[in-house]
């Protein structure tokens, strides 16, 4: 390959390695737009191969440094984020280098300020992807510092074959990632923990739309989303594989035409909230993900206790304080990317005595289309029994109005829903529902949260897609009682199939990538260390053990077998690779030459057979013409590419007696 | 032949040197940096960007050491060089078995300046790489041991072994000014050009001698030759040009030697640019007066080694 060829294709890779450390920063979604578009425009420019900065060192020198004022500026101010600013400059750096001179000492700038773009990933963003742009990184990376060193200091036009340094270096990072990965798992995870920052949810985001307030008038589309945002192990575990319950988020009590919000007063935070008496409930131990991306608490109808709370900001658990906002939620008093908590529900708790005065409250019905007063009238007529009331109005709004998800702004959204479209998703028919019973007064709120839930393994998965709002309405006697206006088609998530499925194998990859790499800590080291090692025969804890479940401390057949097996495939995957050159043809006639004059004892140590056959023709050896005969045709066979043959071999050989 | 202490300072020596380049020392930095930042934050991927890069290092010493063992040296000396000038200096490479990269040949004589460069060499493939070196000054220079390194895989550390490979290169006096020409030995010569005898002219007989391989044969004495039964020359004295002997002696001190040196070599490449025979009476060696490429390269070669007799 010459060197216009070879400068290319190093460039390209070179180029490639930088975007692969850009997308690693871009997709944890915290870089600022106008970094990205920079960076994007001189991504294109410097493929095009087009070096506008090649010449003009001064003046972009001066840019950057303008840039790199304004980025801290806005970082001092508290505009930015530190990090992100530190992160927004490398990126502009990169871009720069990019489309300056294309030397070997620029590619090693652009590559070592990509090395710091994805140093300043890892800190902002924890999803999958990131692995795939370390990897991707580190192989282009890997190459075009190969591709540069095999150069040399002096650029020279002359034909380079590069096919063997690529295979050689290909090795080398396949190795190099091998060996990162050992030390990734064997490295002891002692941190000091003195600038651990938040990881935000990643390029995706959170998506259940988990406000303080409930909107009427746009659309509904994340029913159609597959992310994952719940897993919840229960206990006792039920058998169905469909979990059709309903997840409580929180409550809106306050309508004014066009949203919900709520009115609870946050109480000091506590590492645990009694809702109600705990009696024979369902415990669920449940994680939020960082998809969720809120901080409210849900629990299965009803929650009644909110157990011990971790949060997950860097990987680290650490114990999570509680906020209760009275009649409203329960939420995080901190912020971070995923939670882990025990909440324990009884599924016919109606809630604590309500006061007269919070009964009004919640019976008041908001000023609201006199149609809606009317209509909600015609339907219950003069029912009066809160439970009848309510049952009446759900199943009239189920029968008579559409589930969709399709619908465009309102100037009275609840009037247009049931007049105009005749067709809503669950905020609205939420709405409908308790705006209608309060105008026949009867107390009501509107509940944010999910249903459904789908089993995976041994724990039940809730999706985006199952965010739902239903209604409760105070019955007298029972308390709180969830009705749902909603049609039974409109309430769980509305995933396509194989979006579902792939979504599904992205989640379980994720979620091995997150236990396995991101929340690795000191005690998965710890296991992993005790499965390396065996029990000590008669150790105390084997003992109290029955003979059946009690670990043998013989090393099993099988993984001998196996340790066999492997090292072998590795010494033949490396003798594949390592084997460059297979041996000379005429390396095998040397030794063969050599063994024989040891055999006759001709030659001395270290004498070399150009020395020997001098020697034996200044000593008049009977043996000279011949020595010198075979050294001449090894060498010329060695380096002249004139080949010996079979025959011709033996017959030197055989000359030698 | 190399002394003890040569030998004593080899074999404490370490066996390979690592020195790092501009662009591994910032590398270290940040390897160090994002370890610093793993332990103080506990992040997990940066634990794995650390591992990657602390591999690359390890990757480094292992591939650069595959590149640098295994492979056979020759030097390809010039008959000479003049000192301050570059000549080139060529040096064979082979590889007994693998590939090796990015190859870097220098003296380990730091006062040997100038390196080659070998991108590839292939198993069984010889490849002879120059390096454009410059000696500081006249004598014999006796190379004793070769630098073979390298950069690669990554550039990050350059990789040194230091063989043994004894040569001696003579290092003719730097080519400077002349001043005017001395007296010449005899009148004016004629006769044959070409000839590296110059006893061929049309002047006055010189004598006879044995006439040699490729010598004209009508130059042969037949009645001389008929009688001693060989093949006789006569030898005559050439006409069109003047014999010079220069003289010199290896008594003077260190710099004015070598001035004198210097000023002989450029007289002598003057009188022969002007057609002369040129003799020389150095240190007690004596040169005959003659012309020619071949008999220039002597003169020098006598003067390099003026004033080191010893090793001479």
């Amino acid at each position: 390959m010459m060197l216009g060829e070879r400068r290319k294709l190093r460039l390209r890779l070179r180029d490639f390695a930088a975007l692969s450390a850009f997308a690693a920063v871009a997709l944890s979604g915290a870089l600022p737009i106008f970094v990205a578009g920079l960076f994007g425009l001189a991504w294109v420019v410097s493929m095009s191969g087009k070096r506008p900065f090649a010449g003009q060192t001064v003046w972009s020198v001066i840019v950057l440094l303008a840039a790199a004022i304004v980025l801290f500026g806005l970082a001092f101010r508290g505009a930015l984020d530190l990090v992100i600013a530190a992160v927004a400059f490398a990126t502009l750096v990169t871009a720069h280098r990019m489309l300056s001179d294309p030397t070997p000492g620029t590619d090693q700038q652009v590559l070592l300020a990509s090395l710091l773009l994805m140093a300043g990933a890892a800190a902002l963003s924890g999803d999958i992807w990131y692995a795939l742009c370390l990897l991707s990184f580190g192989v282009f990376a890997c190459l075009t510092l190969g591709l540069a060193v095999v150069e040399g200091p002096v650029e020279r036009d002359e034909e380079l074959p590069l096919s063997p340094v690529l295979r050689q270096v290909s090795i080398g990072v396949a190795i190099a990632l091998a060996g990162g990965v050992a030390f990734f798992i064997l490295f002891p995870r002692l941190s000091w923990n003195v600038a651990a920052r938040r990881q935000g949810p990643g390029l995706l985001g959170g998506t259940t739309g988990m406000t303080d307030r409930v909107r009427l008038g746009g659309g509904g589309d994340i029913k159609t989303s597959a992310r994952i945002v719940l897993r919840a192990r229960l206990e006792p575990m039920p058998s169905a594989t469909r979990l059709e319950r309903y997840w409580v988020g929180r409550h809106f009590d306050v309508f004014d035409g066009k949203e919900w919000s709520g009115k609870g007063t946050p109480k000091a935070p506590t590492s645990r909230v009694m809702l109600g008496d705990v009696g024979k409930a369902i415990v669920q131990r449940i994680e939020l993900l960082p998809a969720y991306d809120s901080r409210t608490l849900v629990g299965l109808s009803q929650p009644v206790y909110f157990g011990p709370a971790n949060a997950l900001s860097s990987g680290v658990p650490q114990p999570a304080l509680l906020i209760e906002s009275e009649g409203e939620e329960v939420r995080f008093a901190t912020e971070a990317n995923a939670y882990t908590y025990t909440v324990q529900s009884r599924e016919n708790f109606g809630g604590e005595e309500e006061s007269p005065e919070r009964l009004a409250l919640l019976s008041t019905a908001p000023v609201v289309d006199p149609r809606v007063t009317a209509l909600a009238t015609q339907i219950v007529g003069d029912e009066t029994n809160h439970q009848r009331v309510a049952a009446r109005l759900e199943r009239w709004l189920r029968s008579n109005i559409a589930y969709s998800l399709e619908l465009a702004e309102a100037e009275d959204p609840l009037a247009d829903f049931l007049f105009v479209r005749k067709a809503g998703h669950c905020e609205h028919f939420a709405t409908a529902l308790a705006v209608m019973l309060r105008v026949r007064g009867v107390p009501a709120r509107v509940v944010g949260g999910f249903f459904g839930g789908e089993r995976l393994g041994e724990r039940y998965v809730v999706r985006a897609g199952d965010a739902h709002a239903w209604v409760e309405a105070w019955i007298p006697g029972t308390g709180w009682t969830t009705f749902d206006a909603t049609p039974d088609d409109g309430r769980g998530s509305r995933p396509q199939a194989l979006l579902a499925q792939l979504i599904d194998a992205f989640e379980q990859l994720e979620e091995l990538w997150r236990s396995k790499v991101v929340d690795y800590s000191i005690i998965d080291q710890w296991q992993f260390v005790k499965q390396l090692v065996r029990p000590p025969a008669g150790s105390k804890a084997n003992e109290n053990e029955a003979p059946a479940e009690r670990p043998t401390t013989r090393t099993p057949t099988r993984a001998i077998f196996g340790a066999i097996v492997s090292a072998a495939l590795v010494w033949l995957v490396w003798r594949r690779f390592s084997r460059v050159e297979r041996s000379h043809p005429a390396s095998g006639f040397l030794t063969e030459l050599e063994r024989r004059l040891d055999t006759l004892k001709l030659r001395r140590r270290d004498e070399d057979l150009e020395a020997l056959s001098r020697r034996l023709v200044s000593e008049h050896h009977q043996l000279a013409a011949a020595v010198s005969l075979a050294t001449r045709r090894y060498l010329e066979a060695r380096f002249s590419d004139r080949p010996l043959t079979p025959k011709e071999r033996r017959s030197l050989l055989d000359a030698l007696g | 032949m190399s002394t003890w202490r040569e030998r004593w300072k080899r074999r404490l020596r370490p066996p390979r040197t690592l020195k790092t380049t501009r662009v591994g020392r910032t590398y270290l930095v940040l390897t160090v940096g994002i370890g610093l930042g793993a332990l103080n934050t506990g992040n997990n991927l940066l634990y794995l960007v650390l591992g990657f890069l602390l591999s690359i290092i390890v990757l480094s010493g292992v591939l650069s050491e595959r590149v640098i063992s295994n492979l056979r040296v020759r030097r390809l000396l010039p008959e000479g060089a003049f000192a301050t000038e570059p000549f080139a200096l060529r040096y064979e490479v082979t590889r007994t078995k693998g590939r090796a990269f990015a190859i870097r040949l220098s003296e380990a004589d730091e006062t040997l300046s100038g390196w080659a460069w070998i991108p590839t060499v292939l198993a069984g493939k010889p490849v002879v790489a120059r390096a454009d070196v410059t000696a500081p000054k006249r004598g014999p220079l006796a190379l004793k041991e070769l630098r073979i390194s390298t950069f690669f895989p990554f550039g990050l550390f350059e990789k040194t072994r230091t063989v043994t490979l004894e040569d001696q290169l003579v290092v003719w006096p730097r080519r400077g000014f002349t001043c005017d020409p001395p007296r010449a030995d005899h009148g004016l010569q004629t006769g044959e050009h070409g000839n590296q005898r110059h006893r061929d002219g049309a002047g006055d007989v010189q004598g006879l001698r044995e006439l040699g391989d490729l010598e004209d044969a009508r130059r042969v004495h037949w009645k001389k030759s008929a009688a001693v039964g060989r093949l006789l020359k006569v030898e005559r004295e050439r006409e069109d040009r003047q014999q010079y002997t220069l003289r010199i002696t290896d008594d003077a001190p260190g710099e004015q030697l070598e001035r004198a040196c210097e000023e002989t070599a450029a007289l002598t490449r003057r009188l022969l640019d002007e057609g002369n025979d040129v003799g020389l009476e150095a240190g007690g060696r004596k040169l005959r007066p003659a012309s020619g490429p071949g008999h220039e390269k002597r003169i020098l070669s006598a003067l390099a080694m003026l004033g080191f007799g010893a090793n001479s």
